[in-house]
């Protein structure tokens, strides 16, 4: 079952303003931010995901931006999980706005995949979300794309044994849907499937009837576990070989809480250690895991269980992620027997991620994480961290401990990149995020690719945006700029909140530098003229007008 | 540990403020003094040092204003230097609790209501686990060294022209009961 666009889903139900409005969601990426997810309407104007946010917006002016919610997405799909779970049994969460489930009981159950297929629509209509399709097929793979219905509400069942001929048509391109919800640490893995679809491609094999038209050890033998993977796919197999590994019963990770976690962070962070010991006693007998559950009882004794399954193994903080995304949803549905009434109140929502769990009748008192499928792990090489590994640990620790206390982009370490100030020379990337630049510093050739950026030394303290300041001149009178880059009298006064006494008379000055930039874009271009002053207190500072206003942008302390 | 592990070495001028030629872990060094006097330049040179010998080196920024480029240039190895941006008041001292536990030396701006007795306690804390703690702005609790940034003298910015260059820090050193005056330069 798939609801495309989930996210701009989630959206329009906590804001109903957005309703009938071009909406898109933006992702952070490495490098600019990108659209993950753009309802209908912004579709119909040439929105797609992956565009750049300016891109996304020259397509189509009256575009709302908003930025991806995960919480949120978890939430709202947690009600509609429940839907389909009054329906079937052992749902598996992909991720928000996707799940999938085995079929052959409860279609004998209701009498058929077309009336099974009619009920799930139905259920899952009924929570208010319009646009569902469902796709029956044997395999995940097939099913995924037999629910690829040309609109809301489109079913398609492919009857047993036809998955192989469903399958053949398609591009080799398909097998990119395979990844679930992005994550740090398994972004490489899904990459690897894309990649090798392009290559496919190149290679004269558009269709997975080609594909499969191979044999299996022909792509083992040329591509590795990656080929694998993709020729079982395009087989309408599963993507890897089914109870290929019985779980060991004794790696079942349980966490007990006492006292009882009433806060989300505190069960947050309680089941980010617990996975991280999890995939860790995984590692010791070399294996994976792909699907597992995560069960959570509370002090009432209700007890909350969900399958979570991933495309590629799960890593430890994927892992965490999910937990979180499934204690999130708790808050906002109904446990089960219990008077709880669902709310999506978007200040609701900010008390649960800034503490306490609301709805939910007492705090939770056990975690279970327990592996349902497992793999062979194919390894993965770990970072060089520095010379004393314990103290790297020690480290890692602490900062995931200060993350759960403050949320990930709390912690944040610099990665130098290119830009003209201060504060555009340096990207922020949450701790343990590729750190990776958004611009580079350096043009082709190794050439400065930055003219015109603010000399060294870097100051200490940068203000973005800048704090509001005065630059006068000997008659007390603001200092400007003309249209040419220069200005009418020098600067003699500065003053700001944040130079020490509301800052003094300029001593010494350099400047003004003009800037004009993106002046080809009516919208985003800007002019501003900056100034280094130094003040009789001997405070240096970098100081900015920008139409008009003039701020500190920054200090040399 | 061995008597020269005991001791976080300092490059430099820097080395000179200190007596020992470095600070003793698990000590408390205060910092202060006004805004633009150098007193980031210097905390951040703290962390660089740390972040010399292969250790990590976390800050508590306050209003999220410390320059990454600055961080840089004062030879801060970025890989190993952790920012904690944006944290409220009420947690201020639980983060600061959980930053001493894995770094080597932390640098905490002071929020302006800092209660004695958390400071007390991370006095403690940081004392146990050897670490150094560098508290930015008035410290209400024990300091083993006190540095204050008085002013900076720049050279190279003129009327109507030049450039920043270079320029000196003047701290006082409070050790032991005496003060003395120093120069840094950076």
């Amino acid at each position: 079952m798939w609801c495309p666009d989930w996210p701009v889903v989630a959206w329009r139900r906590i804001d109903p303003g957005l309703a009938g409005r071009a909406v898109a969601v933006l992702e952070p990426a490495a490098g600019a931010p990108v659209v993950r997810a753009a309802s209908t309407e912004a579709r119909a104007e040439g929105v797609r995901a992956g565009l750049r946010r300016r891109e996304a917006e020259a397509r189509c002016p009256e575009l709302v931006i908003v930025d991806a919610d995960p919480l949120a997405e978890a939430r709202t799909f947690e009600i509609v999980a429940r839907a389909v779970e009054s329906l079937a049994p052992r749902l598996e969460l992909d991720r928000p706005g996707r799940l999938a489930f085995p079929t052959r009981g409860p279609s004998r159950y209701f009498g058929g995949d077309e009336a099974l297929v009619h009920r799930v629509l139905a259920a899952v209509r009924s929570t208010g979300v319009d646009d569902v399709r469902v796709g029956v097929a044997d395999g995940r793979f097939a099913a995924q794309l037999a629910a690829r219905g040309p609109g809301p509400g489109a079913t398609r069942v492919v009857s047993a044994g036809e998955s192989a001929p469903f399958l053949g048509p398609w591009p080799v391109g398909a097998l990119r849907l395979v990844g679930a919800a992005p994550s740090a640490d398994t972004r490489g893995d899904e990459d690897a499937l894309g990649a090798l679809a392009d290559l496919l491609v190149r290679l004269g094999l558009p269709t997975l009837a080609a594909l499969s038209s191979l044999s299996e050890a022909a792509m083992a033998g040329r591509f590795g576990s990656v080929g694998r993977r993709a020729h079982r796919l395009a087989r309408g197999l599963d993507e890897y070989p089914p109870a290929l590994t019985v779980p060991p019963p004794d790696l079942v990770e349980i966490a007990e809480l006492d006292p009882p976690a009433t806060r989300l962070d505190v069960a947050a962070f309680a089941a980010k250690a617990m996975a991280d010991r999890f995939t860790e006693a995984l590692a010791d007998r070399g294996l994976a895991c792909t699907r597992v559950v995560v069960e959570a009882e509370t002090e009432h004794g209700e007890s909350l269980a969900r399958c979570w399954r991933h495309d590629g193994a799960l890593g430890a903080t994927a892992l965490a992620e999910r937990v979180r995304w499934q204690l999130e949803g708790w808050l906002a549905a109904p446990a089960p027997g219990s008077d709880i009434v669902a709310t999506l109140d978007p200040r609701a929502a900010q008390d649960a991620a800034a503490g306490a769990i609301e709805g939910t009748t007492g705090g939770i008192t056990s975690l279970r994480l327990v592996p349902d499928a497992v793999v062979p792990a194919t390894g993965r090489q770990l970072g060089f961290w520095g010379n004393d590994p314990a103290a790297a640990d020690r480290a890692a620790r602490a900062l995931a401990r200060v993350q759960g206390l403050l949320g990930p982009t709390a912690v944040a370490t610099p990665v130098l990149q290119g830009g003209r100030s201060p504060a555009e020379r340096v990207r922020w990337v949450p701790w343990g995020e590729p750190r990776e630049p958004a611009r580079a510093d350096r043009g082709p050739g190794d050439r400065p690719a930055w003219p015109g950026r603010v000399p060294d030394p870097a100051p200490a303290r940068v203000y973005e945006p800048p704090r509001p300041a005065e630059l006068l001149d000997e008659a007390g009178r603001p200092v400007t700029v003309t249209g040419r880059g220069e200005c009418a009298a020098p600067p003699a006064f500065v003053r700001s909140d944040v130079l020490p006494d509301g800052g003094g008379r300029v001593v010494a000055w350099a400047g003004p530098w003009p800037q004009d930039l993106r002046w080809w874009d009516r919208l985003t271009r800007r002019r501003h003229a900056r100034w280094q002053v130094l003040t009789d207190r001997g405070t240096a500072a970098l100081v900015v007008l920008d139409s008009g206003r003039a701020g500190v942008e920054a200090v040399y302390d | 540990m061995p008597a020269a592990e005991r001791v976080l070495p300092l490059p430099g001028d820097l080395a000179r403020a200190f007596s020992g030629g470095g600070v003793q872990r698990g000590s408390v060094v205060a910092l202060d003094g006004d805004p633009g006097t150098g007193v980031t330049s210097v905390a951040l040179r703290l962390a660089a040092a740390t972040t010399e010998v292969g250790e990590w080196a976390a800050i508590v920024d306050l209003d999220g204003s410390i320059g990454g480029v600055a961080a840089a240039e004062a030879g801060v190895t970025l890989e190993r230097l952790a920012m904690v941006r944006g944290v409220p008041g009420d947690r201020w001292a639980s983060v600061v609790a959980a930053l001493v536990d894995g770094c080597s030396l932390v640098v905490a701006e002071v929020p302006r209501r800092c209660r004695a007795g958390d400071a007390r306690r991370l006095v403690a804390r940081s004392r146990e686990r050897g670490v150094v703690l560098v508290a930015l702005g008035p410290w209400p609790a024990d300091v083993t060294v006190g540095l204050r940034t008085t002013t900076s003298d720049w050279t190279g910015l003129e009327v109507g022209g030049g450039l920043l260059a270079e320029r000196s820090v003047r701290v006082e050193v409070t050790e032991h009961g005496t003060t003395r005056s120093d120069v840094l330069a950076s």
